[in-house]
């Protein structure tokens, strides 16, 4: 489980010995809090703040942190492989999500949850507001990508005029448009929305956050624009090596 | 890049000019012995007109960004030429710093276009995106129900309600993003408490008769109750104004006065009104040289204003029916045969 590692306070003896002081029962219990808590929370797909899981579930369980996050880790994950080995099998620790716990933000310790599992055709997943939204998500990551990785705020607005969205006006499916892209996509960590220096007047532009870069990659964005422009991936030359060298360095953890 | 070179050969200045993006101090350095050259007054108009025509130039650039970025297009170089031309007349700072801004501009353009260059074969075109983005959402082109006064290329055509659901759909493919989980049942907050419910409904109906009748009831008994205790309480002040004026001299002993020798609820009831009387300030009680209490009236009416600066003594009685017994002694001792108080008709 070392993708999964998380900032420690604590040794791992003093773990150890502060876990054999609490009953199986009670860590396992706790494991299953804050599995609830992450999944409630991703709901809405907000990060997760390690702060939040500390203050609100964990508690005074906190000396046992790392091992209680160890488990989430391992019990999200895993789609096929029961914990039979563990001695005692409960309903909770069975690693039955197939969901990953990744880091997005090391310095802060903020966490989101991926799937670790391909989306296959025809798997009836929800259709919901949300699938509109990832599609207008997706459009403008696939600007940003394309325009060279930043994209102007103008180019953003210019094209989503193109596709019948105004950015001053409200919009029956996504209500205010401007909100949405530059708060909640913001907020989610899907894109970062930033202030071009010494501009007159102000301009801002967009870039990836990091929940895109750990829920897609270059080279997905790079098929979705040739699906849609029905065209090779790599008649993109420049884009396709980009997408392509991303691919060939290992994901930072 | 070829934009570039041919302004600042078309410059004398080169090197200030190069850098002007990033200051427009330079220039500012030179500006104080060209002025000298012109006289001030007459070149206010033209520097005003100067300034104007960058403005303009500016605005344009900016409103067409797109057009000046295609590669078919070549209004980048016309525009850089253009601000060349002016430049030729700047002479002060003011309208120095607007080209610098222009060329800050222009310059981010150059890039742009450079960096579209470098994507040999494809150049990607977010409007052409944007076409086949709506082909994809379903767009029909033959059913025009947007207005025809839009001229800037934007499609017509009539675009389906699950357009950006389409969309939506195929980029799940491209997502690791985590299936949210509902609960089947909705969550807590929005779950009524139904059982619950049911219970409260099937208790309330027998009871309601009930509930109706239990208020007025209560209410009533309250009502008269109180009133019963008022009436008693001035009853009582009249009897004691009465024995008081038959004979002033006497003062009356408060044991006479609220034991009935007949009942120990009555005494015990006399006790409680005469409390009564005492807190309002209609009578006092104090002790004879036989250090035995007695009662009398308020002297007069101004007795109440000067009662409320008084400070509020109070003092308990105990009394069992055991003590009344015994206070048959008391009764022989005080002589007490008939109640001063007699029970009032209400209560018999």
């Amino acid at each position: 489980m070392e993708e999964c590692s998380f900032t420690q306070t604590q040794t791992p003896s003093q773990v150890r010995r502060n876990l054999e002081k609490r009953s199986p029962e009670q860590v396992d219990q706790k494991v299953g809090e804050v599995l609830q808590y992450l999944l409630v929370k991703d709901q809405k797909k907000l990060p997760i703040k390690r702060a939040d899981i500390m203050k609100s579930v964990v508690k005074e369980y906190k000396d046992v942190y790392p091992e209680i996050m160890n488990r989430v880790g391992r019990t999200l994950q895993q789609a096929e492989c029961r914990a039979a080995e563990e001695g005692h099998l409960s309903l909770l620790t069975e690693q039955v999500f197939g969901l990953q716990l990744e880091e997005v933000d090391t310095k802060n310790h903020i966490y989101i949850l991926v799937n670790r599992l391909q989306r296959v055709e025809g798997d009836n997943m929800r259709v919901d507001d949300n699938t509109g939204k990832l599609g207008l998500l997706t459009v403008i990551l696939s600007l940003i990508f394309m325009k060279g990785n930043v994209a102007k705020e103008s180019v953003i607005w210019e094209t989503l005029r193109r596709l019948r969205l105004d950015h001053g006006e409200k919009n029956s499916e996504f209500g205010d448009l401007k909100k949405l892209v530059t708060e909640e996509f913001v907020r989610q960590k899907y894109l970062e929305y930033t202030r071009i220096p010494h501009t007159e007047p102000v301009e801002y532009e967009f870039r990836w956050g990091p929940r895109a870069v750990k829920e897609t990659s270059k080279m997905k964005i790079l098929e979705f624009v040739s699906k849609i422009q029905n065209k090779d991936p790599q008649s993109w030359v420049t884009h396709y090596k980009e997408a392509m060298d991303e691919a060939a360095t290992p994901a930072r953890h | 890049m070829a934009e570039a070179s041919r302004r600042s050969g078309g410059s004398g200045r080169t090197p200030s000019r190069g850098s002007a993006e990033c200051s427009g101090g330079e220039e500012q350095e030179e500006m104080p012995g060209e002025d000298g050259n012109s006289g001030a007054e007459g070149n206010e108009e033209t520097r005003r007109h100067i300034r104007h025509k960058y403005r303009e130039l500016i605005s344009s650039v900016q409103q067409n960004r797109e057009d000046m970025l295609s590669s078919r297009s070549n209004r980048l170089t016309e525009v850089l030429e253009e601000a060349n031309k002016l430049f030729g007349g700047v002479s002060r700072a003011r309208e120095a710093a607007l080209d610098a801004q222009f060329l800050v501009l222009a310059s981010n353009l150059g890039k742009e276009k450079a960096s579209q260059l470098h994507s040999d074969m494809i150049v990607f075109d977010p409007t052409a995106f944007a076409e086949d983005l709506l082909t994809f959402m379903g767009l029909n082109r033959l059913e025009g129900v947007e207005s025809d006064d839009e001229e800037d290329g934007m499609a017509n055509g009539f675009l389906p309600s699950d357009a950006w659901q389409r969309v939506g759909i195929e980029a799940e493919k491209y997502f690791k993003r985590a299936p949210t989980f509902h609960y089947m049942l909705g969550s807590f907050k929005m779950d009524p408490p139904v059982p619950k419910q049911r219970l409260e409904r099937q208790k309330q109906k027998p009871s309601t008769e009930e509930r109706r009748a239990m208020p007025a009831q209560l209410k009533k008994m309250e009502e008269s109750h109180q009133e019963a205790t008022e009436k008693e309480v001035e009853r009582i002040l009249g009897l004691l104004q009465t024995y008081f004026k038959e004979d002033p001299e006497t003062p009356i002993s408060f044991f006479d006065f609220v034991i009935d020798p007949a009942s120990f609820a009555r005494t015990v009831e006399n006790i409680f009104h005469v409390s009564f009387i005492i807190r309002d300030g209609f009578a006092r009680i104090k002790l004879d040289q036989d250090k035995l209490p007695v009662i009398e009236p308020a002297a007069n009416e101004g007795q109440g204003t000067e009662q409320e600066n008084q400070s509020r003594y109070q003092g308990v009685i105990s009394l069992s029916p055991e003590d009344w017994k015994v206070q048959d002694e008391i009764i022989e001792t005080f002589e007490i045969t008939d109640p001063m108080i007699p029970p009032s008709p209400a209560s018999e």
